[in-house]
């Protein structure tokens, strides 16, 4: 059997080396290994057995698995243990998708080059980790590499108040992490698993009981739910998004709120069923209260990317609800909503990024009637905002769709609230595009020309895999439901 | 066959050229062509069903839908959709005809036809949907295209404003829209034949195996209240396309569009959808009772509401606007009734006259280049041609014999009052209806004298109006000879047949087969036409050979005039909610986020430091300072793995 997994971990390892001592030529081997990546994610979906399709692997149900004793001393058996199933299949889809987008889009970065590249590399090479990991320490190993590449984009690329934004983001993510490892640990020790494997820990948990299940969830859910991130843990997003460099934005919004996501389905509800269970009325508070805060918010900002920032709040307070009916239907609609606002919120960033610096500001009142100046980015920014706002035909619509249906079926008439809602979402992004795109010209400076091609290419990129899987789902939805998840067929 | 009208349609995004408006028509020709083929085919042929589809998405299995969840898409072909099939690609074809004269000194032109374009081909996918879900997505579609159209004058701020209100206030419908969808689904998921699986694991189809839902059983035991929210969540979608009450303030706005985007979508094809989900709604899924007293209450109230401020304005293209919203009210109130046949029947004549009188609106805008009726006057003489098509379509629309308008009108309001024995509480509703009858001959003809009648115009800076090239002359004639000849039509066997297929199709709607062809009541026709002679006479009677506004107006005279101007405050009030109402707390939230939620997190921050001049040196930018931080970090997380150590000993013991 051919070790796929580790020889797309050594693909992007050796890319991210040689990004860094590339010097001129950074971005030329930075969009190497982000093409090789992407055919080898594509021949990851193509070999995909899907569950129940293969038989005497270490971990029940996940594919291309690999596991080598890595760190053997006395009690300790942690190992390099790999595998994917659908739900991470599909997130390191989008992790690839996004790599390629952000090294075209940020092709003419000027500034250390090198180290730009690199650290987009090393963010894109800790989450594909993060969604293959199977063992406690090496998924918190490639969790840390993501943070620490993010807080230097941040901090050095960023924008006036980018030390502070950096720090913040830090501090925020880096406590969350400590708590997360912590919760994880005692996991390990609680459960009396043999070994640090998913499989391992898994199959001990179920031994434990509902009181201690409850205590061993409550660290793991605040530490993903500071990444989500979830109200009233949020404030560190808009801050980082503000401040960073357009690549990073990109990267944040749409891989490392991902992190949280997929953190809380393996690692929380898949081993800590009955511990999720009990604490379900916590997790319906903060996502609705997320969902309404995240829409009302960005209505009232002024700046197009903090407008995006909250609009993610409320998005990911989807995902969080959808988690939080532990049904197969919602975990389906969070994993396919988790897709789309990674690549919606991607295009959304980079479109104020070139918003930026075409016009000098992203003050939404201080420009408009850009669409004469500069058609296709008006064009662009238009498609951005119905598919986030879940236009039928993007991939935003069945996302929320399903989301919905699933809400409907766990909690009945509380799905009025996410339902309402959608109007409010509606209305900050065609308020957003009446101020900035339509009306008579205003605070266009002289010279202002359309997206640079570059640009044009890595948001066309985006905009045609939005409108691939808003047109056929099941492209998505088929892999996503071959899981070894409760609820899934086969299981 | 079906699929080719989609993808021909789509293939015309690529007519980016100069030429491109006339790839367009002719696309729209073989459209039309294909579409009416197939409405001669259902209505010589049997009841037939091109039926190809394809799953979108299946869901798993789950507790609410043991059997699982597909949604598909594909394509039902049954009389009510080739009756609107035969209305979407005939309006569709003569719009972008007379578009080819009308804008042909715009801006944008090749953006203008391409979303025009997909507009028809979203309204003819909606057309063709064969479940719910599928309509929805080509119901958001063509709200979308709405959207661009009316917006398609960016520049000015009234049009941007204007298309954003169109589509946040359909937005609202489409919410609710969605929850019945949800309603109806949860509901009906195990409901259908034994051993189908469920009407969830088949796809929500309105037709199987040949039957309506409606006639599949055994159903599982349903919910009567919940039934009941769901169609009244299907009748506020419905409310929010077709700008009924109290969703109806975006209609008028969107005239902001070109004349003839007003003529094809906000008259005669998109606004009619709503409608049209009434009618499958009824037909294939049902109504409960107290749905239909709702929907009928919804449908007689816009009736009456739109037309008196029909009444005042000034603007030609809004009056024409108000004048749909109450002509969509006689519809929705036919349904309600019951009647759904009788209310599509009024739906395909009101799309002929109204898009005719659009036209010709658009031809005397297009002539003097002002839509105020108080400047325009005396134009009779200098276009002959656009009086005469504006006069049939006035007198279609007032329901004077023999033209279209009368013979739809007079079934609606023949239908419902049938039915006052039995529903009594349907009296209000229908007794509204009658008297617009009144305000609507009233409204129109005083359109028609203030721009026609007279000598010259009242404003003399007008520029001398002219008749417009062919393009534009060829389809009013051909919409005239609709309007005179289209309520005749269901004389035609034919074309008698496609409505009675559609009405026995429903089975216990049989009772929409109209009555007063069989039995007319003549007092109710006579006095239905009698109201609109009257109302004509008044117009000209106040308007006629060109007066002007009488002057000695009562103050309650004036008062009355304001408040149907501002529309009773409607739109005042829609504004203040959203722009005073939602926008100030949205600023209140995010004072609360930054001061009080982050204002906390500072303060924990603060504590936690210890020492203000601590805090100063992390900030300080020093690249050391971060990576001591770092470093900090992770002692602090090797201080916690000690911590945990002993659980480590205890649990395993030194083994």
């Amino acid at each position: 059997m051919v070790p796929l997994l580790s020889i797309v971990l050594a693909t992007l390892l050796a890319g991210t080396v040689a990004t860094f001592f590339a010097g001129a030529r950074a971005r030329w081997a930075a969009l190497a290994t982000s093409i090789v990546f992407l055919v080898e994610v594509g021949l990851l979906f193509v070999s995909y057995p899907g569950w129940p399709g293969y038989s005497g692997s270490l971990v029940p149900g996940f594919a291309e698995q690999e596991s080598y004793a890595w760190i053997h001393i006395y009690w300790m058996h942690v190992n390099y243990t790999v595998g994917v199933d659908g739900i991470s299949l599909v997130l390191i889809l989008l992790t690839a998708i996004l790599q390629l987008a952000t090294v075209v889009y940020s092709w003419t970065e000027g500034k250390r080059p090198a180290a730009y590249f690199g650290l987009v590399t090393l963010t894109c090479l800790g989450s594909f980790g993060v969604f293959v990991a199977l063992d406690v320490l090496l998924f918190f190993l490639f969790w840390e590499a993501v943070l620490v590449p993010m807080f230097f984009l941040i901090g050095y690329w960023g924008g006036p108040r980018r030390r502070y934004a950096a720090l913040k983001f830090f501090v925020y993510t880096h406590v969350a992490s400590i708590v997360m490892l912590v919760g994880l640990l005692a996991l390990v020790f609680y459960s009396g698993a043999t070994s640090f494997d998913f499989a391992s820990i898994y199959a001990a948990a179920r031994g434990l009981s509902p009181v201690v299940q409850v205590f061993l969830f409550l660290p793991l859910l605040f530490g993903f739910l500071v990444k989500f991130p979830a109200v009233p843990f949020h404030t560190w997003l808009p801050d980082a998004h503000v401040e960073a460099p357009t690549g990073g934005s990109v990267l944040l919004a749409g891989l490392l709120l991902k992190l949280g996501g997929y953190g809380l389905i393996r690692w929380a509800v898949e081993i800590l069923p009955e511990g999720f269970s009990h604490v379900r009325p916590i997790v319906f508070g903060l996502a609705f209260l997320s969902i309404l805060w995240g829409s009302v918010l960005a209505l009232s900002q002024r700046d197009l990317k903090r407008m995006v920032a909250y609009s993610s709040i409320n998005h990911m307070g989807i995902v969080l609800l959808a988690i939080g009916l532990d049904s197969s239907l919602g975990l389906l609609a969070a994993v396919l909503l988790m897709f789309a606002h990674g690549i919606v919120s991607a295009l959304l960033f980079m479109s104020a990024g070139t918003v930026h610096h075409t016009f000098g500001t992203r003050d939404i009142p201080a420009v408009g009637g850009i669409t004469p100046t500069t058609p296709t980015l008006s064009t662009l920014m238009m498609a951005g905002s119905l598919a986030s706002l879940g236009l039928p035909a993007l991939i935003g619509f069945p996302a929320e769709f399903t989301a919905l249906v699933a809400t409907w079926d766990g909690l009945g008439y509380l799905v009025l609230l996410p339902l309402a809602v959608l109007v409010v979402t509606a209305g900050f992004y065609l308020w957003m595009m009446q101020r900035m795109l339509f009306g008579p010209a205003r605070g266009i400076p002289a010279g202002a020309h359309d997206v640079p091609a570059h640009e044009g290419m890595a948001m066309g990129l985006l905009v045609a895999v939005t409108v691939l899987f808003g047109v056929v789902p099941s492209l998505l939805v088929n892999v996503i439901a071959n899981s070894p998840v409760k609820g899934f067929p086969g299981t | 066959m079906v699929a080719f009208v989609v993808v021909g349609l789509f293939g015309r995004r690529l007519a980016r050229l100069e030429w491109g408006g006339w790839v367009a028509v002719a696309l729209s020709g073989a459209a039309m062509v294909v579409g009416v083929l197939i409405g001669i085919g259902e209505i010589l042929g049997p009841a037939t069903y091109v039926d190809r589809r394809y799953t979108w998405l299946h869901l798993a299995p789950s507790s609410a839908y043991p059997n699982g969840f597909s949604l598909v898409m594909g394509t039902l072909v049954d009389p009510i959709s080739a009756l609107m099939l035969i209305v979407v690609t005939v309006v569709g074809f003569l719009v972008m005809l007379y578009s080819i004269g009308y804008m042909h000194q715009d801006r944008g032109l090749p953006r203008y036809y391409a979303e025009l374009s997909l507009f028809l081909a979203a309204m003819n996918g909606l057309v063709l949907s064969d479940n719910l879900l599928e309509f929805f997505l080509f119901w958001e579609l063509v709200g979308v295209c709405s959207y661009f159209l009316i917006g398609f004058y960016y520049e000015k701020p009234s049009a941007a404003s204007a298309a954003k209100e169109a589509f946040l206030v359909t937005r609202v419908g489409d919410v609710m829209f969605l929850l019945g969808i949800f309603l109806f689904f949860y509901e009906y998921a195990a409901a259908g034949p034994v051993g189908s699986g469920g009407w969830a694991a088949n796809g929500f189809l309105f037709v199987q195996n040949g039957l309506p839902f409606l006639q599949q059983g055994p159903h599982v035991a349903t919910n009567p209240t919940i039934l009941t929210v769901a169609g009244i969540m299907i009748l506020g979608g419905a409310a929010g396309k077709s700008a009924q009450f109290p969703l109806h303030v975006w209609l008028p706005d969107a005239m902001e569009g070109p004349t003839t985007v007003s003529a094809l979508i906000h008259a005669a094809t998109m606004v009619a959808a709503g409608v049209y989900l009434l009618a499958v709604t009824s037909l294939y899924i049902g109504f409960t009772a107290t749905d239909s007293l709702v929907i009928v209450g919804i449908g007689g109230f816009t009736t009456f509401f739109a037309a008196t401020m029909a009444v005042v304005h000034p603007d030609i293209k809004r009056v024409i606007a108000y004048s749909t919203v109450s002509q969509l009210g006689y519809m929705v109130l036919a349904i309600g009734a019951g009647f759904t046949m009788v209310g599509l029947f009024h739906l395909f004549t009101h799309a002929f006259f109204k898009a005719l009188l659009f036209l010709a609106a658009g031809s005397v805008i297009h002539a003097v280049g002002t839509q105020d009726l108080f400047k325009m006057g005396g134009l009779k003489k200098a276009m002959p041609l656009t009086a005469s098509a504006f006069a049939i379509g006035g007198l279609a629309l007032s329901g004077i014999p023999p033209f279209a308008g009368f013979w739809s009108k007079d079934d609606i309001l023949a239908s419902v009052y049938s039915t006052l024995g039995s529903h009594p509480d349907f009296w209000p509703f229908f007794l509204l209806a009658f008297a617009s009858v009144f305000l609507t001959a009233y409204y129109i003809f005083r359109v028609w004298f203030l721009v026609f009648s007279g000598d010259a115009p009242r404003d003399a800076s007008l520029p001398h109006a002219h008749e417009g090239p062919w393009v534009m002359r060829v389809p009013m004639i051909v919409l005239s000879a609709f309007a005179v000849g289209g309520g005749a039509l269901v004389f035609v066997p034919g074309f008698d047949r496609l409505l009675l297929k559609g009405s026995s199709f429903a089975g216990t709607l049989a009772a929409g087969i109209p009555p007063v062809y069989t039995t007319s009541d003549l007092l109710l026709s006579g006095g239905g036409v009698a109201l609109a002679l009257a109302g004509l006479l008044v117009a000209w009677w106040l308007w006629g050979n060109g007066r002007i506004a009488p002057a000695s107006d009562s103050a309650a005279v004036r008062s009355v005039r304001h408040l149907l101007l501002e529309r009773y405050y409607f739109k005042a009030g829609y504004d203040w909610i959203g722009a005073k109402g939602i926008y100030t707390a949205a600023r209140a939230a995010d004072f609360f986020d930054q001061f009080v939620i982050d204002g906390t997190i500072h303060g924990f921050e603060r504590a936690f430091a210890g020492a203000s001049n601590r805090m100063r040196r992390i900030q300080s930018g020093v690249v050391s300072d971060y990576a001591a931080y770092i470093v900090a970090g992770l002692v602090v997380v090797f201080v916690l793995l000690l911590l945990v150590a002993p659980f480590l000993v205890a649990r395993f013991g030194g083994a």
